[in-house]
């Protein structure tokens, strides 16, 4: 049943329903008049009714099915009709609810063909526009062309005219002079002059014998230049195409070369004789590999199990996903021993041994296939290896080119320097570090001056902008502050600081994070000497802090593996 | 020499033990508790020497202080002698609570009639390691001490008296700078006399002031509700003064609303045991 029957059917088995518990209750001789005209064309027995039959849908009597008109229908009495009604009523229930269900699905694959459907219009129309623009600007550039090339023509032809009327013009009046000459000779009276100057006329003669060459210079005919107007057309064949490049060759095969990475191409052939040239054949369709992905080295970070490659995609158009090779960089051959597919971001934490040192790549991979390899990233897992997130440095912090030494110059910046934005540090001249989000352990040093001011530790990533390291609840800090009679050090958490005194001033502080056991820990590594440990519970990942309270420098030392009197002692053996 | 094991109890894996042994020092029976960590029974530990204050004997420290755990973590053993000796019958040595009985003072005393027993810092560094070592399962290379109050200075002058022989020392509280102080001018006069320069060898702020020896790393907790420390026995801001001048590295914390009882002891055993693991299983 689809589901409009299923809906007439329901309908109609609730009607049966009704009548059904009509006659269960009493007899009403003026309710449905439905139920009256069936009731009269059937036999009256003296008995109330106590059957039902599904196949007509109609109340009778049991004494009835035997004979009669329901005598091959399906009768039964009227509780087990009741539970026969009823059931056939959740059956249809649930079909219609399955119906339903089925209907919303459909509902919302139409939803997204419809913004499918949009979006190919939009890109028809992006693809049309381009291309009428561009045969557009062809034919105003032809047009311009042809009239500059008549107007040249024009001027020529003008100056040609001018130049011979100016002529004509001088012939005229020569010829005028003459005629008077000729005129005036001609009333002579004396014999002699006239014999003499005869000459004159005779060179008249002679003159008049000369016929004028009333050749026009020039034709009245414009020539029409042949503009060129294949490529014109070529475009408008095309403009349903995306530009599309024809090679002619007599071979069955051909080889394209220089296609464009991450592009979807659709190549037919024609064959062409002396007649004229075939239909095309039918359309093979090829997508070309992506362009490899470019790793951003700065932006990646390990540590002795695990490291976080990052990298641009490296293709303007979407690619389906990447692939992660690692190898580990022993002796000679490094051939890949390790691949992460189908990675849909372009980022991935890869699992790692320990003291080894890898050679990761990364591909972008389309249903062409997968691209080259990208260029490659060296990783050691000796441990904790991070860079500074520069983005969130107080505008007064500038970071050294190899991204390890910070600085807080004694300077006044100019007001257009100071830029804040949502992630930068506002008070505390602070930058927070990139760590892995990992749940690990982590170490990594720090070297400071004798007179540096500064505030080290960890902090959530999301650690109040505005406020001190140290000083909320979301950081966790070691201090040292200098007076003018002796160095003081302090172990921030939400402002609060235990009374510690420590005799040898660190020069080099080394930092253990441990998530498993939730401790921050701060040793003078020349020393070896434990400082104090943080216990604390860390909800989210924590990100290494630094800050310099007072104009000075602080380096990073990154990369190092945690030595063993940080780590024995985390983890008692028996 | 005879050791007499007076009691034993398991204990987080391993064993509380108390000895009694005829003290050549001291002259006397002397008592002593030793934990046995579980690795005891396999190995050589290292030990840790623990001195007790005053008024206190082997005992307050093994019931109180709540080392076991850690020490049985971390594979040590830990040596808790008694305070002076006892029943020597020495005239007045019941008088005071802090001179004489229960208050050695850690000193090899000069003066009669404390001379011949009260050598409580040779019966420490000389023969208790000798019996501990040819006893007990210990590595004799790897010691260390630490103690609280007048042990918490019996641990640094024995550590700065003897470069190298300690791997690390720490302090509960300690009597810092004894000759400044009440306790150490009436226990140092008893025991040394009157001349007030025999008294700077038992002087942690003197010694520090005047080391010169392997690098030392020292960790002290001190309660800022100490009553002692409000009264001027203690003094660690003259053992910093003298550390930090000398740059020998300490860590010292004042835990606030902390008391000198065991209770405080209790409250940060294990980061001081855990200081000791560091250098002693290294």
């Amino acid at each position: 049943m689809d589901l409009y029957e299923s809906r007439g059917r329901l309908q109609a088995i609730a009607e049966e329903m009704a009548v059904i518990e009509e006659e269960e209750e009493e007899e009403q001789a003026d309710e449905d008049a439905f139920v009256m005209v069936r009731k009269k064309t059937s036999y009256q027995p003296t008995e109330p009714a106590d059957a039902f039959c599904t196949d007509c849908g109609a109340v009778t009597h049991s004494a009835l099915q035997a004979s009669g008109e329901h005598s091959q229908h399906q009768v039964f009495v009227l509780p087990t009709a009741t539970h026969y009604m009823k059931s056939e009523l959740s059956k249809c229930n649930s079909l219609l609810s399955e119906r339903t269900t089925q209907m919303e699905n459909f509902a919302s694959n139409l939803e997204e063909i419809f913004i499918t459907v949009e979006e190919n219009f939009g890109r028809q129309e992006q693809n049309l526009e381009q291309h009428y623009n561009d045969v557009l600007q062809t034919l105003s550039q032809r047009r311009h062309e042809r009239i500059t090339a008549l107007q040249d023509e024009k001027k020529l032809k003008m100056e040609a005219l001018y130049g011979e009327l100016l002529s004509c013009g001088r012939a005229l009046d020569a010829s005028k002079e003459l005629i008077e000459k000729a005129q005036d000779l001609n009333r002579w009276q004396e014999q002699r002059a006239f014999l003499q100057d005869i000459f004159c006329p005779i060179r008249i003669k002679d003159f008049a014998k000369e016929e004028e060459n009333l050749k026009m210079p020039i034709s009245l005919d414009f020539v029409i230049p042949s503009t060129d107007f294949s490529d014109v057309k070529q475009m408008m064949e095309s403009i349903n195409v995306v530009p599309v490049s024809v090679l002619r060759v007599k071979e069955t095969h051909c080889v394209m070369q220089q296609l464009l990475p991450n592009v979807q191409y659709e190549f037919w052939v024609t064959a062409t004789n002396t007649t004229g040239i075939s239909p095309a054949s039918e359309r093979a369709v090829y997508m070309t590999v992506p362009s490899p992905p470019v790793i951003r080295e700065q932006e990646c970070t390990s540590c002795s199990d695990a490291a976080l490659i990052r990298w641009d995609s490296g293709n303007t158009n979407p690619v389906e996903s990447y692939t992660l090779e690692l190898s580990e960089n022993s002796l000679s051959k490094s051939s890949v021993t390790e691949s992460i597919v189908a990675i849909p971001t372009c980022e991935c934490v890869a699992q790692l041994q320990p003291w080894k040192c890898y050679v990761i790549y990364v591909r972008a991979v389309n249903i062409g296939g997968p691209s080259e390899r990208s260029q490659p990233i060296t990783i050691s897992t000796t441990g904790t290896f991070f860079h500074l997130l520069r983005e969130t440095a107080h505008p007064s912090l500038s970071v050294s080119a190899d991204g390890f030494t910070m600085f807080y110059l004694d300077e006044d910046l100019p007001l257009s320097d100071i830029a804040f934005s949502d992630n930068t540090f506002a008070s505390c001249v602070a930058v927070l570090g990139d760590l892995m989000p990992v749940r690990g352990q982590y170490y990594w040093e720090v070297e400071v001056d004798e007179q540096t001011e500064y505030r080290v530790g960890v902090a959530y990533e999301d650690t109040q902008r505005s406020s001190y390291l140290g000083a909320n609840t979301t950081s966790w800090c070691m201090r040292h502050i200098l007076t003018p009679s002796r160095h003081k050090y302090e172990f921030l958490h939400n402002g609060w600081s235990p009374d510690v005194r420590i005799t040898v001033q660190p020069l080099r502080i080394g930092i253990f994070l441990d998530y498993e056991h939730g401790t921050i820990s701060f040793y003078n590594t020349h020393l070896q000497q434990h400082l104090y440990t943080f216990t604390c519970c860390f909800h989210h990942f924590v990100l290494p802090c630094f800050a310099l309270d007072k104009p000075g420098a602080l380096s990073l030392r990154n990369g190092l593996a945690p030595p063993c009197y940080v780590t024995q002692t985390a983890r008692p053996h028996h | 020499m005879a050791l007499t094991q007076v009691s034993s109890s398991k204990c987080c894996g391993g064993y509380q033990k108390v000895f009694e042994h005829d003290s050549t020092e001291l002259k006397c029976k002397m008592k002593f508790a030793i934990y046995l960590p579980p690795k005891a029974e396999s190995a050589k530990c290292p030990v840790l020497y623990w001195l007790s204050g005053l008024t206190c004997t082997e005992q307050n420290f093994i019931t109180k202080a709540g080392s076991q755990q850690a020490a049985s973590e971390h594979g040590i053993i830990i040596v808790a002698p008694d305070t002076s000796p006892r029943g020597c019958s020495i005239e007045g040595e019941d008088e005071s609570w802090d001179f004489g009985t229960g208050a050695g003072f850690y000193v090899d005393a000069t003066q009669d009639p404390w001379k011949t027993n009260y050598r409580m810092y040779s019966y420490v560094t000389e023969e208790l390691p000798r019996l501990i070592n040819s006893n007990f399962p210990a590595d004799p290379e790897k010691m260390s001490i630490s103690g609280h109050s007048m042990g918490g200075h019996g641990a640094l002058i024995c550590a700065l008296k003897n470069p190298g022989k300690y791997k690390a020392v720490s302090a509960f509280a300690p009597i810092c700078n004894p000759i400044q102080c009440a306790w150490g001018q009436k226990a140092f006069s008893g025991y040394l006399g009157p001349e007030k320069s025999t008294w700077e060898a038992y002087d942690s702020t003197v010694l520090a002031a005047s080391y010169s020896g392997p690098e030392l790393d020292i960790l002290i907790d001190q309660g800022r509700d100490d009553q002692f420390l409000s009264a001027s026995q203690l003094l660690p801001d003259n053992l910093i003064a003298a550390c930090s001048e000398k740059k020998i590295p300490v860590v010292f914390r004042l835990q606030q609303g902390y008391d000198h009882s065991y209770y405080f002891i209790f409250s940060f055993i294990n980061d001081h045991i855990k200081h000791h693991a560091k250098y002693l299983n290294a």
